[in-house]
């Protein structure tokens, strides 16, 4: 063998080797990349049953409480009441007695039927022998006015010029109509001009700008947003309370003994948020079962829309506040810290309540409530009684549910980091200076 | 050592005050160390950062040589202080509820919880609220709940504080069982008898550093020489405190308990006893552990 060859096999023996102890990290790292990754996942398992645990004990704690059972019953009652009561008062009022006097012209039931058709009145008439017999019938309540001929109509008490109802409706619709068919008797008209005034059209309106888009008062919007309110402190007093419960109990070193902050807090909402959104769901499902039992207007046009939008924002913002609350509870062992901690947070929620109070009962939002239909805090109120108004589009409403969820996540981001500093200091209020010390 | 739990260098201050000054010692499995300090030592501090339950300014704790992570704290138990249990969840779903945090299927939590309530004698109460327990109950319930996943170790803050002797025995004979089964057994008292007679091993530390450390045998027959002198009709050992070398070390009913310094003569300290009166107890004494907390935190 000459000196070049074992030269080259030398070389290649060495090159062999750094191939084979390259191939062989290689393999190496890939393994442990491969564990890694498994162990991740093994982690992530974990700490996913560990939020559904804390969720778990929420819900079961909750649903063996009196206190979901009782406020969703009054709710439930409250909501159905408001529902069916009206219905019960429009029905009882859609009927109408009419007395005409004999001799009067005939005429007059085809007016009072015509007039009372209009007005969606069931109308009953019967016949007086005489003017004082129709008064008579008329103090006895046994009808609700009399016709004695053409030129007048007798109540038991006047019609306020306010009074809006059907029944007082008819009673002024039924004297213009009797005035005019008096005063076409009085002209001479043939009978065909007389029909052709009685049924003459209305001329067009020719406007040079467009409607002012005002609607009317829109119940649905207010019972929404008023339960959304009623829902939302309920909910965002138990997590106060829940979070305040585990820090002055102590139970809480116990739980972070074993679990991360992160995942007791997110337990605690994901618990609390699934109870809301039953709780809610009921209560929604029974305004509809309770609306569509006695054909009330909740159910007509953009209504279950309306329903449907609160539903989902009561979600939304329960989410959004559940951890603002946390964290304020986090950083106080009684009620009344937490309470001094939890007001000025809350202020924006209760500004958007009575603001969109206002404007679903005004039927106009004006351009600052619907740029707050897009802040995060105040979102959960405007957004839905907009849908109410017809004052915002599908890109709109997904663009402010988008804009809640990265607000949320900031928010809670931020909770969560205040509630790890915050939990386990103990011996009186937590201060904000407090949170940038080591625990 | 590397086995067991080792806490070493362990620096923690609160403002101006410094709760641990390069803290170090080791608890090791299969043993009852029992950990001891006058109030404001920096005993629940430690404890508290076993569990990462506050930061630490600097130091290292291990388990069986790795650093102490979320996934062991999972397999310890811990009892804190201030007793840790939701006032109003039901005894049974509490302890198998904080099984579960701790790893446990809801069988095997269940099966747990119910085991370790009635090796606790409060089966009975496994429906009840928390808060409608004694305290002793409430006491046995938080031991159940640390007990409950098996864990490898167990960190208990004061478990004797306020029991009745049954109490005593009952959770003392609890924590000596686990340390047989080779956990590792850390404990605060003030009880120092209890200490005594439960623990093989004694940490105290004061003012956040260790003092002391070793196996109760060792501390209790280090030291100087001392006795133990009952004379009739003496309360207080008053003649003793005269005696040159001599200290009084305990006056308890009756019997004084006396520290001779190197090179005392004990039949000189007799003598002294019997001018005052007919002595009726004389013995040389192993340093009780009140003796040894006592010298080492003055």
């Amino acid at each position: 063998m000459t000196r070049a060859l074992a030269i080259r096999l030398v070389i290649a023996a060495l090159v062999l080797v750094a191939v084979i102890r390259r191939a062989w990290r290689r393999r190496q790292r890939a393994g442990q990349r491969v564990s890694t990754r498994a162990n991740q996942r093994v982690s992530s398992r974990a700490d996913r049953s560990v939020v559904l645990l804390v969720a778990a004990r929420e819900i079961r704690q909750r649903l063996r409480g009196r206190v979901l059972k009782v406020s969703t019953l009054v709710i439930m009652l409250a909501v159905v009441a408001v529902i069916v009561l009206p219905t019960i008062h429009s029905h009882t009022s859609s009927r109408v007695r009419l007395a005409v006097v004999t001799g009067a012209p005939a005429s007059v039931d085809a007016l009072a039927a015509r007039t009372a058709t209009a007005l969606g009145l069931r109308l009953r008439v019967s016949s007086v022998p005489s003017s004082s017999a129709g008064r008579a019938a008329l103090t006895a309540n046994r009808v609700d006015l009399v016709v004695t001929d053409h030129s007048n109509v007798v109540v038991a008490r006047a019609p306020s010029p306010t009074d809006t109802s059907p029944s007082a409706q008819f009673v002024r619709d039924l004297a213009n109509e009797l005035g005019t068919a008096r005063a076409v008797a009085a002209a001479g008209l043939s009978p065909a001009q007389a029909d052709a005034l009685a049924h003459a059209a209305p001329v067009t309106i020719t406007a040079l700008s467009g409607s002012s888009r005002r609607h009317l008062v829109d119940p649905t919007s207010i019972i929404g947003i008023i339960l959304t309110f009623v829902l939302l402190s309920q909910y965002d007093q138990w997590i106060l309370t829940g979070v305040m419960e585990e820090k002055s109990s102590r139970v809480i070193e116990v739980l972070l003994a074993a679990v991360k902050p992160l995942q007791l807090i997110a337990g605690k909402v994901l618990g609390i948020g699934a109870v809301a959104l039953a709780q809610g769901t009921l209560i929604v499902t029974t305004a509809l079962v309770a609306a569509s039992a006695v054909g009330s207007p909740i159910l007509h046009g953009t209504a279950p829309w309306v329903l449907a939008s609160s539903l989902l924002w009561l979600v939304l913002g329960y989410v959004f506040y559940s951890w603002v609350f946390a964290a304020a509870g986090s950083m106080a062992e009684r009620m009344d810290q937490a309470q001094s901690l939890v007001f000025p947070l809350t202020v924006p929620l209760i500004a958007a309540y009575v603001y969109a109070l206002s404007t679903a009962s005004s039927g106009s939002a004006s351009l600052l409530f619907k740029i707050l239909a897009y802040f995060p805090p105040t979102a959960l109120f405007a957004m839905p009684t907009l849908v109410g108004l017809h004052a915002v589009g599908v890109g709109g409403f997904v663009a402010s549910v988008v804009i809640d969820l990265v607000g949320t996540y900031l928010i809670a981001r931020v909770a969560a980091a205040v509630y790890r500093r915050a939990i386990l200091r103990t011996g009186g209020r937590v201060r904000w200076r407090d949170l940038t010390r080591p625990r | 050592m590397t086995g067991g739990l080792v806490l070493s260098g362990l620096r923690r201050r609160f403002g101006d005050l410094v709760a641990l000054r390069d803290l170090t010692f080791d608890v090791a499995g299969g043993v009852v160390t029992g950990f001891l300090g006058p109030n404001g030592a920096g005993k629940t501090t430690t404890m508290r950062a076993i569990f990462g339950l506050t930061d630490l300014d600097g130091g290292t704790i291990t388990w069986d040589g790795r650093p102490v992570d979320e996934s062991m704290r999972r397999r310890f138990g811990y009892m804190p202080e201030e007793r840790g249990l939701y006032p109003t969840m039901r005894v049974g779903d509490q302890v198998e509820y904080l099984g579960r945090l701790h790893g446990l299927s809801a069988l095997d939590a269940r099966r747990s919880a119910q085991r370790w309530l009635e090796r606790l004698g409060i089966a009975d109460r496994v429906a009840d609220r928390v808060e409608d327990l004694s305290h002793g109950n409430q006491q046995r319930v938080q031991l159940a709940s640390a007990l409950v996943h098996e864990p490898e170790l167990l960190v208990l803050d004061e478990p004797l504080a306020g029991l009745d002797p049954t109490g005593i025995d009952d959770i003392g004979a609890v924590l000596v069982e686990q340390a047989r089964h080779g956990r590792g057994v850390l404990f605060s008292s003030h009880q120092l008898d209890q200490v005594e007679d439960l623990c093989e091993q004694v940490v105290i530390i004061d003012h956040g550093q260790l003092v002391v450390r070793g196996t109760v045998d060792e501390l209790a027959s280090a030291g100087p020489p001392r006795l133990r002198v009952r004379v009739e009709g003496d309360r207080d050992g008053s003649w003793a405190e005269s005696l040159s070398g001599v200290t009084v070390s305990e006056v308890r009913g009756g019997e004084v308990r006396l520290v001779l310094d190197p090179g005392v003569d004990s039949s000189a300290v007799l003598a002294a006893a019997a001018h005052v009166g007919r002595v009726t107890e004389f013995s040389l004494q192993r340093r009780r552990m009140s003796e040894v907390f006592r010298e080492a935190v003055r």
